[in-house]
């Protein structure tokens, strides 16, 4: 760290501000210069190191009923101090002031590319929201140890604005794993330098394991969330309209929707008749997916999604095909997104109405 | 089978009028050792440059990574079927430099990504060739030599100067020796767990247009059924990296991490038991039937008691290695396999989820290699110049820019699928 005194902005809601209790809790922001309230004590932890240059208090009512607007304001209202650091609460067990907490400090890191710290309880609900777009440092429920949550809270933020070639990260950030530094896990898997390689770890294991002893597998079990299969098609399958989805990350030539062929987060829906005519070309496709071998897929697409089958079927009576091909690429994409893109494509499928199933095709 | 590689250390390599030895210093004639590459009628020239630790300098379209060596005896083969006949390879006499490789570029390929290996800076200090002297061969293709086949002509003339260089240290002394014998130990008395090491070899997910790369004894193995060969074999040249890097070279190979560990705990811990070869597949009948015979071969045939596998990068390649390690533990023999992590965001269940099949308990993780990090701007840039495109998803980048932002497999010799590498992932 160089000798210069960094600049801090500090988030309090209207009691940690001395504004007032509950029937304060819907007043707008107040900026004020330096460290009022509760910052104070953070002033005295950060000493020589660092200046409180403003404290913004917000009462919880306004912030949680204008999330996103207060987010913005607060933001702006920060970035006219130009701090090197933000840092909001302890809100502890607080509910409305964990969330206005997390949704502040998630703004400001995003905006302002700035470290953001803020801290609070295990079950206060910012915890869920936001641990991981932001450092949460865990407190207790109550403010009794106000002064050892702002310490940890302190010693993150300054670690994240420094680089250590001591460290065991290869990315050789100062920063601890989360449980060493008092952090929810932010969600984030990161290299870490170890002492032994992989090939002396793996034998090892093994020959504990051939010892009968419990080992510690570097990868933790799946949690036991198994799929539960929709329930059977009630109707008579004639009756039954069919869509074509697929993961496979097939797209028309210049790939309007611009799907990604690894970590892709969107999905787009094309019209069969259009997108797949009886004649078509394989010229005018191409694959957005970067983990299998698409060959096969760009010669004849029927290969990834059944069109043809599907049409024949439908011309037969056998089903009804759906006019609407929904395509998306599932590669290495997070679990999260692929669940927020199959929500979404099953709710646009309700939206159209008349859908009674549908195939999914993967690769 | 008894291997022995003698190594000799070399501190610089210095382009001259005569190719030798001296000290540590290898001399290496650049027009001797091109006549030499050119008798292959694809190669129209090459053009060749030494890379030492602390240059500002960027290899980029970097297509492997090779260790010089050669065999002393004249009856035994040099990378088999690729320089020499084809010969088993994994026996006698290998003469083996240390602290220096070629560098094999290829900048006529059109394939999306290359390898790239910096002489300075982070790029250097995570690499285990930062503090290695190269010889970086650039060469370029006749007129009229198609794309594949400047490949294969390419990836030859590499091995092929390895080879060059390991000869001119032949008659030097070793400053040490390595010893690979299975047979030094009499096994039916022992009473120590037997251990098989299960080694993926290829995938043919990435093929491009659709042909698999030659890569054992000079041949594809997509089509191969599982089989044992020795693990000398491996060390000594039978296996080379397929034609682009992805946490892989062929000096990884020729220094196989698991390999050599299970050589060291021979006898004393456990039994090496020997190696099962096998190809990842695109076709699930043909993943069922590559588990159940390779998991037979571990059981029936080398009477493992554990066995550990490996893979290649690649998501698809997990089922593959996790239904193999899946039928072993149907047998009884326990597992423990290495895989590596690939999804940026999520967690480390998550990052792994292919590979954690229930039965699977012991799994190593090698790294999460899409992780991603920044190399600042080179001075010099060899295989290619400052506008050669660096691989990246999310935009253009190119090799002369202020910043590379790259994803860290591409970085020759960061990351190791072998077990090479002390980088673990860890849940943040």
């Amino acid at each position: 760290m160089s000798g210069k005194t960094l600049r801090v902005v500090h988030y309090i809601n209207q009691f940690f501000g001395q504004q007032g209790g509950e029937e304060k809790a819907g007043i707008q922001f107040l900026v004020k210069d330096g460290a009022v309230g509760s910052a104070v004590a953070l002033q005295k932890i950060l000493g020589e190191r660092a200046e409180i240059v403003a404290t913004l208090i917000c009462g919880d009512n306004y912030f949680a009923e204008n999330t996103d607007k207060a987010s913005e304001e607060g933001t702006r209202l920060a970035a006219q101090y130009k701090p090197d650091l933000f840092f909001a609460g302890p809100a502890f067990g607080a509910g409305r002031y964990g969330l206005a907490c997390g949704a502040l400090c998630k703004a400001v890191e995003s905006h302002l590319r700035i470290p953001a710290v803020t801290a609070m309880s295990d079950e206060n609900p910012g915890v869920d929201l936001y641990s991981r777009d932001t450092y949460i440092v865990r407190t207790e429920r109550t403010t009794l140890k106000m002064a050892e949550s702002l310490n940890t809270m302190v010693k993150l933020a300054f670690k994240l604005l420094s680089k250590d070639v001591t460290s065991k990260l290869v990315s050789q950030e100062a920063l601890g794993r989360p449980s060493e530094d008092g952090y929810f896990p932010r969600g984030v898997v990161r290299n870490e330098f170890v002492e032994k390689t992989a090939a002396e770890r793996g034998v090892d294991m093994l020959l504990a394991r051939l010892r009968g002893e419990e080992v510690q597998s570097e990868v933790p079990s799946p949690d036991d969330r198994n799929p539960v299969p929709a329930p059977a098609m009630k109707k008579p399958l004639h009756l039954c309209e069919i869509a074509l989805v697929s993961d496979g990350g097939l797209v028309p030539k210049d790939n309007p929707h611009g799907l990604r062929g690894r970590g892709n987060t969107v999905w787009a829906a094309y019209e069969i008749d259009k997108f797949f005519p009886q004649h078509f070309s394989s010229d005018d496709y191409a694959v957005a997916h970067t983990g299998y071998f698409s060959l096969h897929v760009l010669q004849n697409p029927n290969r990834l999604i059944p069109f043809d089958a599907m049409r024949e079927l439908a011309q037969k009576g056998v089903v009804k095909l759906h006019p609407f091909f929904y395509s998306t690429s599932g590669n290495a994409t997070a679990q999260k997104t692929c669940r927020e893109m199959g929500l979404d494509i099953a709710r646009s499928l309700k939206e159209k109405g008349g859908v009674d199933g549908v195939i999914l095709t993967s690769t | 089978m008894r291997l022995e590689i003698d190594s000799v250390k070399i501190e610089e390599l210095t382009l001259d009028e005569r190719t030798y030895l001296d000290q540590r210093t290898l001399h290496i004639d650049p027009s001797d050792l091109e006549k030499r590459l050119l008798e292959d009628n694809r190669i129209k020239s090459v053009a060749f440059d030494v890379v030492r630790p602390g240059d500002w300098t960027r290899v980029v379209n970097l297509i492997d990574v090779i260790q010089p060596r050669c065999k002393i005896s004249p009856l035994l083969s040099d990378f088999p079927g690729w320089v020499g006949k084809r010969r088993i390879a994994g026996s006698g006499q290998t003469t083996s430099l240390e602290g220096c490789t070629v560098a094999l570029c290829n900048h006529f390929s059109r394939r999306p990504y290359a390898g790239i290996m910096d002489s300075f800076g982070r790029g250097a200090e995570l690499s285990r060739y930062g503090k290695m002297v190269h010889l970086v061969l650039d060469p370029e293709p006749n007129e009229n030599v198609s794309e594949r086949d400047f490949e294969l002509a390419a990836k030859t003339a590499g091995l092929r100067a390895a080879v060059y260089l390991a000869r001119a240290a032949e008659n030097h002394r070793a400053d040490s020796t390595e010893l690979y014998d299975l047979e030094s130990i009499t096994y039916a008395k022992s009473k120590l767990p037997r251990v098989a090491y299960c080694s993926m070899l290829y995938t043919p997910q990435h093929d491009y247009r659709g042909i698999s790369d030659p890569i054992l004894y000079g041949g594809p193995v997509t089509e191969m059924l599982p089989t044992i060969i020795h693990p000398n074999e491996i060390l000594d040249g039978a296996l080379v990296n397929a034609l682009t890097i992805r946490g892989m070279e062929t000096y990884s190979l020729q220094n196989h991490a698991l390999i050599k560990e299970l050589y060291k705990r021979h006898g004393r811990d456990l039994i090496f038991a020997g190696v099962i070869i096998y190809a990842a597949s695109l076709d699930p009948s043909k993943r069922d039937r590559n588990a159940l015979i390779a998991s037979s071969l571990a059981s029936n045939v080398l009477h493992a008691d554990g066995i550990l596998l490996t893979k290649l990068h690649g998501g698809m390649p997990s089922v593959d290695q996790a239904l193999v390690a899946e039928a072993c533990e149907n047998l009884g023999i326990k597992s423990t396999i290495f895989v590596h992590l690939f999804n940026r965001g999520g967690s480390l269940m998550e990052a792994a989820s292919l590979a954690s099949l229930p039965t699977l308990h012991a799994v190593i993780n090698v790294g999460h290699t899409l992780d991603r990090m920044h190399l600042s701007r080179a001075e010099k840039i060899l295989g290619g110049n400052a506008q050669t495109p660096i691989y990246c998803a999310d935009f253009k980048q190119y090799a002369g820019d202020r910043q590379i932002d790259i994803e860290q497999y591409l970085i020759a010799g960061v990351h190791d699928h072998i077990g090479g590498s002390r980088i673990v992932a860890v849940d943040y």
